[in-house]
């Protein structure tokens, strides 16, 4: 049957249909994954819910410029970042060069110099909301590839694509990132100014 | 300056436990951390330690979408 007859457009549109219905339903299952990556790129809860709908909205719409069989939940984060960064959030963008000079092991040597050897210090020394608020406190550019790598499981390489950097670039605020979280939580446990 | 196991072994496996935890050292850096981590517990309790810090601060840190959200992004399909 040749592509010119009646029958081809609303063949082809209904092929349309279903392969659009087929990528709603893919990206609303990843939506609980998605959402608590986003949770912890902005400060409140009902940003994070701003961003997820317009995130959507606009992958709805765009649907077509999505490769089947790469990667959905990157695709998704990558709309959700833009449109983070487009939300004016540059604007207090910290420097990369803040003096930090402590080390990996930094948070162990200050939870043994205060005395405590325990093993199962994490959870003794610092609550839920220790943790939330060490993270929200790590500037927005390392706080982003921590979120995406220790939280959203990506990879380095879907790090790097998400948010449009060299992948050395996720490597250096992911370590400095991580290094200054731990900072932000010794000074949480051990309960002064370190 | 990065220095090797010889000079200083201890801050050279310190610099070596990030990429260890996230698998990105190649067989040979990843041996040598090994090899240094069996004989030095001091090593061997940091990294212990940072592993629990990454489930604890993983574990702490998830908030869930709520029903409502997710009724409102269902609601943004595109009508039949």
């Amino acid at each position: 049957m040749s592509e010119t007859t009646p029958e081809a457009e609303p063949r082809k549109l209904a092929e349309e249909a279903r392969d659009r219905v087929r990528f709603e339903e893919e990206a609303l299952a990843l939506a609980d994954q998605v959402y608590r990556v986003a949770r912890r790129l902005v400060s409140t809860r009902e940003e994070a819910e701003d961003l997820m709908q317009e995130t959507y909205a606009r992958a709805f719409r765009s649907w077509r410029s999505y490769q089947p069989g790469t990667n959905l939940r990157a695709w998704l984060l990558r709309i959700l970042t833009n449109l983070n960064i487009d939300r004016g959030r540059r604007l207090q963008r910290t420097p990369d060069q803040q003096p930090l000079e402590e080390g990996d092991y930094f948070l162990y040597n200050k939870l043994e110099e205060s005395g405590d050897t325990d093993e199962e210090r994490v959870d003794r020394r610092l609550s839920q909301d220790d943790a939330v608020v060490a993270l929200a406190e790590v500037p927005h550019d390392f706080r982003d590839v921590i979120v995406l790598v220790d939280i959203g499981d990506f990879t380095y390489a879907d790090a790097a694509q998400i948010l449009d950097i060299p992948i050395g670039t996720v490597m250096s605020r992911l370590h400095r990132g991580r290094r200054i979280l731990k900072k932000e939580l010794a000074e949480r446990a051990v309960g002064s100014r370190v | 300056m990065a220095q090797g196991f010889e000079a200083d072994p201890c801050a050279k496996c310190e610099e070596l436990l990030q990429p260890f935890l996230d698998r990105e050292l190649n067989d040979a850096e990843r041996a040598e951390a090994e090899r240094h981590l069996d004989g030095c517990s001091y090593c061997r309790k940091r990294y212990r330690f940072e592993e629990q810090l990454r489930r604890f601060v993983r574990r702490a840190v998830v908030e869930e979408m709520s029903p409502d959200l997710k009724a409102k992004l269902a609601a943004l399909r595109t009508p039949l």
